[in-house]
């Protein structure tokens, strides 16, 4: 093999490497939406469930938090993309100085941590509520009012960055053409530029409506008591977790990917359109499209996607879930049950090795029983079951057993302590 | 200044300058100096609201270093000599947001050059296109997902355990090492993107003279494409240090038991801490040390401010 070629495969692999650090985490997050388990996991794979979307439909919390956070998206969208238009088009007028000191200002709020700037926004509301209001909680101390103000205050920079984008393809002699005809300022700005930048203007509304929908750095200190979809997804994935956040991620993810979808197929269609004008004799209209235009499949995508769909349905129809669910239960009990007869016959021949007197088994047998009231109370599931289970084997072995267990009962009741203290519960059977 | 005002209004009309310009005052005045001015302004101040607001605006509310001096040194009863806690979580956390910052140009080098140059067509826009889908997802639940991967139950330790690797789970979290991975992902499409962007503007002759005068493809990364690229590096690297630095999602999710971030005490302060005046001298500390950072970086390789951003 020649080294170009092995240079070739370096590459791929890589590439591969690279996309499988990109996607694995989504693609294994978006399984654990469908396992039954509690926990968000794909070993052991339980049953096939749906349940996880219903559990998040039904979570209030994350309801109320969606609603705001499409309110506050909304807000932001208002007021950050009329700002960013204005910064663009006043930029563009500047002489190079007060160009580049203007651009450099209006451009920090990118650079500056979301924390900072959330923080800065609540200090400086909060004072002037107390100042000019002289309230303690006023109109400027509002959730909602400051968490607009503070994205705003870098999405109107993202917004910026797009139309200046789109002004450098701007030509300036159609504006003069249009005062040289006799135009009004105000109808020039409507008819021509306004027109000219509305691409602009979509894609700056949807940029500053996502940067919003997502935004958690600023949101966190800007909410006060509110609350927006990052803030209630913070708290839920920090303490306690359920399957119910990777349905929410199976459901934007799916969303991105249409989106993903119908944006290559408008481009394609711009393409189309543009080089048939071009075909016609129009030059000036054509864009310079690539030799190669792009060749995304997108039919075969649709088709793909639509087949594992009917795929699933099908696979559905004959299927159950209490059933399997029950099964599963059924397998955990013999996988339990297997696993503690092993323990036992381990313990059984360690015991024979040490040989213990019957005499300290009596005396065991009170703290194991004095062993088992601790417990039954504190609900320990399994634990209480192999707890009841010493009790039955009656004898000196046993007794032994549980005297092991009840000298440990002592520091259960430091909460650090519990899941070990179990543990070797279940090791002394 | 009021000739070109004059110029302006002429040029734009009265409604449109007014809108122009009001915005624009809105946005650089209210929004962006203006908030930070009092943030500065309130880090130097007792933290009087909480503990005793009648003497707030009184003779005794005055200018103090008290919270910057208990960044460094703690509280007067502290008996070390300077502040161990939090002093340990800031350098630690600028040391691995350097880190995280290398590692991201250390994988993202490599694909923000073959797409620019090697792919064409067709597949340099699929790649391109399946780079932007996993950052319209959420930052909480990309986090999330690296949970789920490095859990001590998580797939990676049940994957390496049923490979017969591993007999003990490794508790990546506590280790960090979720936490690092996480960061590392959240921002590799702000490393990728600035160097794509350069990189793609130099002409491919370039490359291919070096190549046909004999040099090694190193010494052509070396020679010619880095030089080329390094605004797109730098601008990068700003990012995603940056960010990375100031991120508060990712280690309140991955972060380790034991390990803070410096934003989670900048948090605490704001949150069960309420002490608001501290909270922002530890937030114009963390800003400042950042772009004084960024602007030694900048300067040691020659790039000016003006060039990044685009």
């Amino acid at each position: 093999m020649t080294s170009a070629g092995v240079m070739r495969i370096a590459v791929g692999f890589y590439i591969l490497l690279f996309f499988a650090y990109l996607f694995g985490p989504l693609v294994v997050m978006s399984f654990t939406a469908f396992n039954s388990s509690e926990f968000p996991s794909i070993s052991p794979w339980n049953c096939i469930t749906g349940e996880w979307f219903d559990v998040l439909v039904k979570d209030k919390h994350l309801m109320g938090g969606l609603r705001s956070s499409l309110f506050v998206g909304i807000g932001v969208v208002l007021l950050a993309v009329p700002i960013g238009l204005a910064a663009s088009l006043l930029l563009t007028q500047l002489q190079k100085r007060a160009r580049s000191v203007m651009y450099t200002v209006t451009i920090s709020p990118i650079l500056v941590p979301g924390v900072v700037l959330g923080i800065s926004t609540l200090v400086f509301w909060e004072r002037i509520d107390r100042v000019v209001l002289g309230a303690e909680d006023g109109f400027f101390y509002d959730g909602y009012f400051m968490t607009i103000i503070g994205q705003s205050t870098f999405i109107a920079a993202y917004a910026m960055l797009v139309f200046l984008a789109r002004l450098q393809r701007f030509d300036p002699g159609l504006e003069e053409a249009a005062l040289d005809l006799g135009a009004t300022h105000t109808q020039v700005f409507r008819k021509i530029l306004l027109p000219f930048l509305k691409p602009a203007i979509a894609s700056a509304a949807v940029l500053a409506f996502l940067a919003s929908f997502e935004n958690y750095n600023t949101t966190v200190f800007t909410i006060v008591s509110e609350s927006t979809l990052t803030t209630v997804l913070a708290s839920k994935v920090r303490y306690g977790i359920n399957p119910s956040i990777s349905a929410l991620a199976v459901i934007i993810i799916g969303l991105t990917l249409i989106g993903a979808v119908v944006y290559e197929y408008l481009k394609r269609k711009e393409e189309k359109a543009a080089s048939a004008l071009a075909a016609e004799g129009l030059p000036g209209m054509g864009t310079a499209s690539s030799p190669r235009p792009m060749r995304i499949p997108v039919g075969a995508l649709t088709g793909l996607v639509a087949v594992s769909l009917l795929a699933g349905l099908w696979f559905a129809q004959g299927y159950d879930v209490d059933e399997c669910k029950v099964r599963v239960a059924e397998e955990n009990r013999v996988r339990f049950e297997a696993l503690k007869q092993q323990k036992l016959a381990e313990a059984k021949a360690k015991r024979e090795a040490s040989g213990e007197s019957a005499e300290a088994a009596v005396e065991a047998n009170q703290a194991g029983r004095q062993y088992q009231n601790i417990f039954a109370p504190t609900n320990l599931g399994q634990q209480v079951d192999s707890a009841a289970e010493t009790e039955t084997e009656t004898g000196a072995e046993a007794a032994v057993e549980a005297n092991q267990a009840g000298r440990q009962y002592q520091s259960i009741f430091d909460p650090g302590n519990l899941g070990k203290q179990v543990d070797s519960a279940v090791e002394n059977e | 200044m009021l000739g070109w005002l004059r110029w302006f209004l002429a040029r734009n009309g009265v409604a449109l300058s007014v809108y122009m310009l009001g915005a624009v005052a809105l946005w650089v005045i209210i929004m962006i100096v203006l908030p930070q001015l009092f943030m500065l302004d309130f880090s130097f101040r007792h933290n009087w609201q909480q503990m005793d607001p009648s003497k707030m605006g009184g003779p005794e509310d005055v200018y103090t270093l008290v919270n910057y001096h208990f960044l460094a040194y703690g509280s007067p009863n502290n008996p070390d000599p300077f502040n161990v806690v939090d002093v340990t979580v800031f350098f630690r956390t600028i040391i691995a947001a350097v880190f995280v910052t290398i590692f991201d140009l250390a994988i993202c080098y490599p694909i923000a050059y073959y797409l620019a140059q090697v792919a064409r067509g067709g597949k340099a826009r699929l790649l391109v296109l399946s780079l932007i889908i996993p950052f319209w997802v959420n930052e909480l639940l990309r986090a999330f997902a690296f949970r789920i991967l490095f859990g001590e139950e998580g797939t990676i330790n049940a994957m390496l355990m049923g490979l017969g690797i591993l007999s003990q789970p490794i508790d990546f979290v506590r280790e960090d090492v979720a936490l690092y991975a996480g960061l590392g992902y959240a921002y590799i499409l702000l490393m990728i993107f600035p160097i794509y962007n350069v990189v793609e503007s130099l002409d491919k002759n370039q490359i291919e003279a070096a190549r046909d005068m004999g040099a090694s493809w190193l010494r052509i990364h070396r020679r010619v494409v880095i030089p080329f690229a390094k605004p797109g590096i730098t601008s990068g690297c700003t990012m995603v240090f940056m960010l990375s630095a100031g991120a508060l999602a990712a280690p309140q999710i991955l972060g380790g038991p034991s390990s803070l971030w410096f934003t989670q005490i900048i948090y605490q302060w704001f949150n069960t801490g309420s002490n608001w005046p501290r909270g922002s001298a530890y937030a114009i500390v963390l800003m400042l040390t950042c772009v004084l950072l960024v602007l030694a970086v900048m300067k040691i390789f020659k790039v000016k401010i003006g060039e990044i951003g685009r």
